[in-house]
């Protein structure tokens, strides 16, 4: 028999070479679909059969600011992030890897230290006391501490620090996929610093810009704990609202409602993922 | 010449200055929680009075943080385990099978990473109050476990992608089984693909905050559950002690996943 | 006296302790086509860099026209280059990759039209006007990426081995394709390439770079017949070295006696030589007969092997000593069936064509 007939050998009836995604399958199966279709079958069942609980749902406006709050904190969280780690990935994309390494580093540890660690060192720092604002109105920027905590900055600063890696690694990997004898043809042809940025890095960057800044935006919108803890009531964001009307208001028909919307919006922007870079890559931080 | 390191000239300083700002920003908050834990200040004073290791031992002496740790360790190994196990055969499948639909599968596989974990949370919660798993060890370990699994396929998958199919194959014409192949030649071919998967998905678990909120019962509490009640209680220095002894875990962990990959890779 | 056109002025480039470049000095005059010969790592890329302004070099001048490049930026100096990669622009189309230098320079459009279409004539791909680069093949790419560096009219025109990525038969084509452009444009072009098959093609004129200097720099016929040096006889067409030793010199002429003990008279003496001095005697593989010749030398050699390539013969011959030699004579003067494996043969050489070199 030949290595090639042997690569073609199947299980009993099965197509060849699915065998061993069957436990797998049968886990995320049993233990992830059925619970997700059954909680969304329950935002139409649940008091009764009906489209009441999206009615309830889009029909307030508390629940409509909710959704508000949490596109523009996603956004904002966007935005802010890639500003900030598109220079990082540029300079660890060309620089000496020994300099480089300490740098991927102290990414790879904040990105590893537990989530709530984090999120309570930011609790501390940014309270009214705390280090920033005393740091502020010690150098006399400012005369009153700035609310910095239970709003929307605070936020906005919790979840850039989190979401920061998960930008740099894979843009990254990206620019260094740019052959820079191009940015060297680009500058012999004439182009200045800024005209070789604008149309030749930027440009080619713009895939793994999309792609990075889609993973961020998707995450953001589902994230509960930091904007839990760092958040104040009055902007709630969408994930905090869904677990405060499932726990505490025990409201499982419109917490499920609410975990529809959350779930369409977030697969319709993963499918958009997917298309963007190929099921492959995704996860490429890993 | 923008992405030569030498030809950038004074845009290289403004983004090495940049890039160190950044760096310190990502470096502050584990610093600075490490430095107050041993603070003396109850209110979390910066920089603090004096120096000291109540909080240490106050965290040390009180048995439900150190139940909650241990809960923690036992759900992460076991769901590591499992996820590693379950990934791996579900990897041979993903990469090698010749089927309709492996893209399909693998998408499907990978989504409990790209879902929001409050959605899953609250699903599986559902799930395990009607059939009575909620609060329990194996309730705890099957969600972690999802969660867990593209954890470990992703690196496992892409391992295996880079191992040559035809290696596996002369074993076999040498007369290997194919079992035997797989086991002697295959796996550690691809074991740091495998050590990065048990590290990852024993994190996923290790460090997931929301499934465990649902999760959990007044005796079943995994680490982070404990965290999150203190937070939401007061800012007790307690929790910077047991930040800081996380933070510990995690550079060990770093260390150790350097080191190993470093012995493995030769 | 006119001025070079471009003067490469004492151009040193040391990386650490490594020196890569020790003060080149060349002059170019305006429309040659210099080609910087030499096996990797001997200097002649840093040296193109130099002009590009990729890399400083440490200390040492480039000027085009009498005025220094050296603080000038690249995207300053209007000079175009071709690279060893295909480094066009992947998300712009062809037009556009061409088009692209005289964007940044903020020509009119109706001249930008026009000058993508004369371009692309050049290059014979009008066709492909719309095409991305990922598809075109190798040789078309290096085409579009020859028409983007000449859309400007740079006066100098870099070639950082242009070819190497290509197989035999595309480099032969794009060879006859840039002497072609060369022709019609009139730009003085810098080539950079290992392979001195390429380079005999296209120079004017070869800079053969060893280790960081510039061993000959003249025509190829020049390196080829007179070559300065053992490295350049031996980087330059195919030679055979035997060791020597050299008796005496006489009116230009030397005499030397070979290892098997043969004496060989009338060797030009392009070096000076001591008495019984260790050298070494390179005679080309062409300039060897199987027929006796008047007035040639001849070797006593044992025939080990030979093949027919249609415009000549190959033989392996392998003196008394030990010594191989590739022997490579013209078929009309080989007798078809005389070069079978046998020992006992003679072979004959003009000693007029072998160089001596010192051991």
């Amino acid at each position: 028999m030949t290595a090639n007939a042997l690569r073609r050998q199947s299980f009993a009836g099965l197509p060849a070479g699915s065998g061993g995604a069957l436990p797998a399958l049968t886990l995320v199966g049993l233990f992830f679909i059925v619970p997700v279709v059954a909680l969304l079958l329950r935002s139409v069942t649940d008091p009764e059969p009906g489209l009441q609980n999206y009615a309830a749902l889009f029909g307030s406006g508390t629940y409509v600011r909710v959704f508000f709050n949490t596109f523009l904190v996603a956004a904002v969280v966007t935005a802010v992030t890639i500003l900030v780690a598109f220079p990082v990935a540029w300079m660890l994309a060309i620089m000496p890897p020994a300099l480089g390494s300490i740098v991927f580093g102290i990414i790879i540890l904040s990105m590893w230290t537990n989530l709530l660690t984090r999120t309570y060192a930011w609790m501390v720092l940014l309270q009214r006391t705390g280090v920033i604002n005393r740091a502020l109105m010690g150098l006399g920027v400012i005369h009153e501490p700035l609310p910095l905590i239970n709003n929307l900055t605070g936020v906005t600063i919790g979840m850039v620090y989190i979401m920061l890696p998960f930008m740099i690694l894979p843009l990254v990997g990206s620019l260094r996929a740019i052959d820079p004898m191009t940015l060297r043809a680009a500058a012999l042809c004439g182009a200045s610093p800024l005209q070789a940025f604008r149309r030749i890095l930027l440009p080619l960057s713009l895939p793994g810009i999309a792609a990075g800044g889609l993973m961020v935006f998707v995450m953001s919108l589902g994230y509960f704990v930091t904007p839990a803890l760092l958040g104040g009531t009055s902007n709630m964001m969408l994930a905090e609202m869904i677990a405060q009307t499932v726990q505490s208001l025990l409201n499982w028909g419109l917490g499920s409602a609410a975990a529809f919307v959350l779930l369409a919006v977030t697969m319709a922007l993963y499918a958009i993922q997917l298309r963007l870079v190929g099921a492959k890559r995704l996860g490429g931080g890993l | 010449m923008l992405l030569d390191y030498d030809r950038l000239g004074w845009l290289r300083a403004a983004l090495a200055g940049f890039t160190a700002l950044v760096a310190a920003f990502l470096l502050l908050p584990v610093v600075f929680i490490v430095l107050l834990s041993f603070g003396s200040s109850r209110w979390l004073a910066f920089p603090p009075p004096g120096w000291t290791l109540k909080w240490y031992q106050e965290l040390l002496a009180d048995p439900a943080w150190i139940d909650a740790a241990l809960t923690s360790a036992k759900i992460a190994a076991m769901a590591a385990i499992l996820a590693v196990l379950i990934g791996l055969l579900a990897s041979f499948s993903l990469v090698r099978g010749e089927f309709r639909g492996r893209q399909l599968l693998r998408g499907l596989l990978l989504t409990p990473m790209v879902l929001p974990v409050v959605v899953f949370a609250i699903a599986i919660y559902a799930f395990f109050l009607r059939i009575g798993l909620a609060g329990t060890t194996t309730g705890f370990v099957i969600a972690h476990t999802i969660l867990a699994l593209p954890f470990a396929i992703i690196p496992i998958a892409t391992a295996l992608e880079g191992f040559d199919k035809s290696i596996e194959d002369a074993a076999i014409v040498c007369g290997a089984s194919p079992l035997q192949a797989r086991l002697r030649i295959t796996l550690p071919s691809i074991r740091i693909g495998i050590f990065s998967a048990a590290i990852f998905s024993f994190l996923a678990s290790w460090d997931e905050v929301v499934v465990a909120i649902f999760m959990a019962s007044p005796t079943l509490q995994t680490l982070p559950v404990k965290i999150w009640g203190s937070l939401r209680a007061d800012l007790s220095p307690v929790v910077a002690a047991a930040s800081s002894l996380l933070v510990g875990l995690t550079l060990a962990l770093m260390i150790v996943t350097a080191l190993l990959r470093r012995r493995l890779s030769r | 006296m006119t001025l070079p056109f471009l003067s490469i002025r004492a151009v040193r480039k040391a990386f650490g302790a490594f020196v890569a470049v020790h003060d080149v000095t060349i002059d170019v005059p305006k429309g040659e086509f210099l080609t910087f010969l030499g096996p990797s790592g001997s200097g002649k890329s840093t040296t193109l860099y130099a002009i590009a302004g990729f890399q400083d070099p440490t200390s040492g001048d480039v000027l085009l026209e009498d005025k220094s490049l050296l603080l000038v930026p690249s995207h300053r100096r209007n000079i175009g280059m071709v690279f060893q990669r295909y480094t066009l622009f992947p998300h712009l189309s062809v037009a556009e990759n061409v088009a692209f230098p005289l964007r940044v320079r903020r020509r009119p459009d109706a001249e930008v039209k026009r000058k993508v279409a004369d371009m692309l004539a050049l290059v014979r791909l009008e066709k492909f006007a719309d095409r991305y680069p990922g598809a075109l093949s190798g040789g078309q790419q290096q085409r579009v990426a020859l028409a983007r560096a000449l859309a400007y009219d740079p006066p100098i025109l870099l070639m950082d081995e242009p070819l190497s990525a290509l197989d035999k038969k595309l480099r032969q084509e794009i060879q006859t394709e840039i002497r072609r452009i060369h022709r019609e444009t009139g730009v003085t072009i810098l080539y950079v390439t290992h392979d001195q098959e390429e380079a005999l093609h296209l120079s004017d004129r070869i800079a053969l770079f060893k280790e960081g200097r510039i061993e000959q720099i003249g025509t190829g016929e020049d390196l080829y017949l007179r070559p300065a040096s053992e490295f350049v006889a031996g980087f330059i067409g195919n030679s055979n070295f035997l060791p020597a030793e050299h008796l005496e010199t006489e009116n230009g002429t030397a005499k030397v006696r070979l290892a098997d003990g043969s004496i060989i008279k009338g060797v030009k003496a392009t070096h000076a030589l001591g008495r019984g001095q260790k050298a070494r005697l390179m005679v080309r593989p062409e300039a060897f007969r199987l027929t006796p010749v008047p007035g040639n030398a001849s070797l006593a050699v044992e025939i080990v092997d030979t093949a027919f390539f249609g415009d000549r013969r190959r033989v392996v011959a392998r003196t008394g000593s030990g010594d191989e030699i590739d022997v490579r004579p013209t078929s009309d003067t080989a007798e078809p069936g005389g070069a079978d494996a046998a020992s006992g043969r003679q072979i004959f050489f003009d000693p007029a064509t072998a160089f001596l070199f010192p051991a």
